[in-house]
């Protein structure tokens, strides 16, 4: 018996209450299922972030658009004090040939080995060899000061997915060339493996190849002046700096602010800047997706408040019985948003299992970016308590419209 | 508990019309002088429509005047506010309806108590009197039932153990037995002038059934809204 023996949410009209927490549910999952996968992409990407072991990142607008990468790099670590690697990466997708087959679309990645190791963050440090087995550990034999006259070591380094799925093994020769033509393409030696940390962009980054960055350079018609489009060709350059810098923002925003200063041209930003940008956009996107939520949540607190409505209008005889044998117009009230309340919480309870198992059920049975954004959600305690808090607060609002109408019967009429 | 004090009810030049000025007037009371002391038993008798009804609803508070004034020991209140009128009627009258109009969702024992935990009476003081309200009225062992599982005899034992729940000094029965068979009418009369003598307390009787105004000393009838005859038996 509920406090003023209102009948108790589910003792009558059992099909409008379980419409009623229903419709609250649906309007409750809704909003579940976008706060916890958006917000998990967005952790994941932030986790990604803060995992790398570079701190600072110049990038150029055009493709490929850092020149002179080798001597800008040199020039950093010797000019900004507190940075410990600078690490130039070119990506281009090249072709490859087994001794038997091929051509296969694979993503090559130049790097200078000694430098790319440090700015490799501590998960993906792990699926790298270290030292990298690439021969020429600062590139500079093959590179020779920009003339690229030096001698190649011509080693490479594969991917394990491309390892399994094309059977080169270490100590095979692969062909690596810039088109699908095998008379172009030169011989390589597979010197080792990495792994591909799995990610959400899922198998089209897991064929990927690590070579000096002078060889692909040259390979592919971004290496040496004048015949190269963009000489000493770069698309980035990751800066690591010493560790008390790194969890420094203001310290590490002055090296940021010097490095700039170096190449005024390029962007520079650092990663707490980017963490942060990241941070602020995903709590605008969580709010935007409440806000998009409130549309499902309005209509569902419509529904309740016109399930208390009906309801008062049944016990019009009940209600005017009460307000005539003198009970005042709070229990009354009381009852009502009694019943509201415990609408809106098994409608939030409800809501948040199904979001959860729709959650679930997506990450499990879904496929491709949708499975791996599903898998990736956070289910956040304040949120969702703040999401529930909500709704039973708001649950008052639709209480309110039917005591109103409740405490409005005239009750000589009601008695009649 | 001590029973609060009959009060002694006078009305005014008491009228009330439904929808004044509207399409669907009725004018049910016509300016009505009366004057009730306390511990009478008094019937009302009268025609289906001619302001029985109405004339209870002044009497306890249910209702407000439109014109005129209704006063208890010489204090208006009448034309209070719902609030405060609520609350004399939550503590001071008891009211029996003819339909019993007890709440379907609650037990005879909760339908008892209900008043009481309106006017805050403690757990376990409400239990105690509750069981002894209804042992009162003949229906210990009946606590737990349902009022759909009671016969319309028993479904007015418990109105009437539950208008006594707060010990009212004032006591209104609309049409009591009206919807009873002789027998139960019998035994529903001897209850009520049983109640109502243990305790004093005043007893307006709505009926128009002349079987039922006997347990009345002073006869009330009215017609179209007005009074029309007052007869105190010797
Ligand atoms: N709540 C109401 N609204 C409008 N008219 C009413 C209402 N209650 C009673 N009436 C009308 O007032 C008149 C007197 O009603 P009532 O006091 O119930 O008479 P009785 O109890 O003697 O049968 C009747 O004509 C009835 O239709
Ligand atoms: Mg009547």
């Amino acid at each position: 018996m509920t406090p003023w023996g209102l009948g108790g949410a589910l003792r009558h009209s059992r099909l409008q209450a379980i419409l009623a927490v229903a419709a609250i549910g649906a309007a409750v999952a809704l909003p579940v299922v976008l706060v916890s996968v958006g917000g998990g992409v967005s952790a994941h990407e932030l986790a990604n972030l803060e995992n790398a072991g570079y701190q600072i990142v110049i990038s150029a607008s055009g493709i490929h658009g850092i020149e002179n990468a080798h001597a800008l790099a040199h020039r950093i670590l010797s000019t900004v004090a507190s940075t410990t690697a600078a690490s130039p990466v070119l990506s281009i997708a090249i072709d490859a040939f087994t001794a038997t087959g091929g051509p296969t679309p694979i993503l090559a990645e130049g790097v200078i080995p000694d430098q790319f190791t440090p700015t490799l963050g501590p998960t993906e440090d792990g699926l790298f060899p270290n030292p990298l087995p690439l021969g020429d550990p600062t590139d500079d034999l093959h590179f020779d000061n920009g003339t690229y006259v030096g001698p190649a070591t011509y080693d490479v380094l594969i991917s394990t997915p491309y390892e399994s799925a094309s059977g080169v093994k270490v100590g095979d020769r692969l062909w690596l060339g810039p088109v699908a033509n095998r008379s172009q393409a030169i011989a390589y030696n597979v010197t080792g493996t990495f792994g591909v940390p799995p990610s959400l962009l899922g198998p089209t980054g897991a064929f990927a190849i690590v070579l000096p960055l002078s060889d692909l350079q040259v390979m592919t018609g971004y290496g040496p002046a004048p015949s190269a489009v963009i000489p000493d060709a770069a698309d980035t350059i990751e800066v690591s700096v010493t560790g008390s810098v790194a969890t420094n923002p203001s310290a590490l925003n002055a090296v940021r602010a010097q490095v700039q200063a170096l190449v005024p041209f390029y962007g520079v930003s650092s990663l707490t800047q980017e963490a942060q940008q990241l941070q602020s956009a995903s709590s605008v996107l969580t709010g935007f997706y409440l806000a998009l939520s409130s549309v499902g949540i309005s209509v569902g607190l419509l529904f309740l408040a016109l399930v208390l409505l009906r309801r008062v209008e049944a016990d019009r005889r009940s209600i005017g019985v009460r307000r005539a044998l003198g009970l005042p117009g709070r229990s009354i009230a009381a009852g009502i948003l009694l019943d509201g309340i415990v609408l809106a919480a098994l409608g939030a309870i409800v809501g948040l299992v199904a979001g959860y198992l729709l959650v679930e059920s997506i990450a499990t049975w879904a496929k491709g970016t949708v499975k791996e954004a599903a898998s990736l959600a956070v289910f956040s305690p304040p949120v969702l308590a703040a999401l529930v808090v909500g709704i039973l607060l708001l649950s008052l609002l639709a209480s309110g419209v039917a005591t109103r109408s409740a405490l409005k019967i005239d009750i000589t009429e009601a008695l009649r | 508990m001590i029973p609060s004090p009959a009060p002694t009810i006078a009305l005014e030049a008491a009228t009330r019309t439904y929808d004044p000025g509207g399409p669907d007037q009725v004018r049910a009371l016509r300016g009505v002088d009366l004057t009730i002391p306390p511990g009478e038993v008094l019937s009302v008798e009268g025609p289906s429509g001619c302001g029985k009804t109405t004339l209870l609803n002044l009497i306890g508070l249910i209702d407000r005047p439109t014109s005129g004034e209704v006063r208890w020991d010489g204090v208006p209140v009448g034309s209070r506010g719902e609030r405060d009128r609520a609350r004399l009627r939550l503590e001071r009258v008891g009211f029996i309806f003819q339909r019993f109009y007890l709440l379907p969702t609650l037990t005879a024992r909760e339908n008892v108590e209900l008043p009481m935990r309106a006017a805050r009476v403690p757990p376990t003081e409400r239990n105690r009197r509750a069981s002894g309200l209804l042992e009162e009225v003949g229906l210990s062992g009946r606590e737990r039932a349902y009022p759909h599982q009671l016969s319309g005899g028993e479904e007015q034992r418990v109105a009437i153990a539950r208008a006594l729940a707060n010990s009212p000094g004032l006591l209104l029965a609309d049409e009591p037995t009206g919807e009873l068979d002789t027998a139960s009418t019998d035994a529903i009369l001897d209850l009520l002038q049983r109640v109502r003598q243990s305790r004093s307390a005043t007893l307006v009787l709505v009926t128009h059934n002349p079987v039922v105004s006997r347990i009345a000393r002073r006869h009330l009838t009215m017609r179209d809204g007005a009074i029309v005859g007052d007869v105190t038996e010797a």
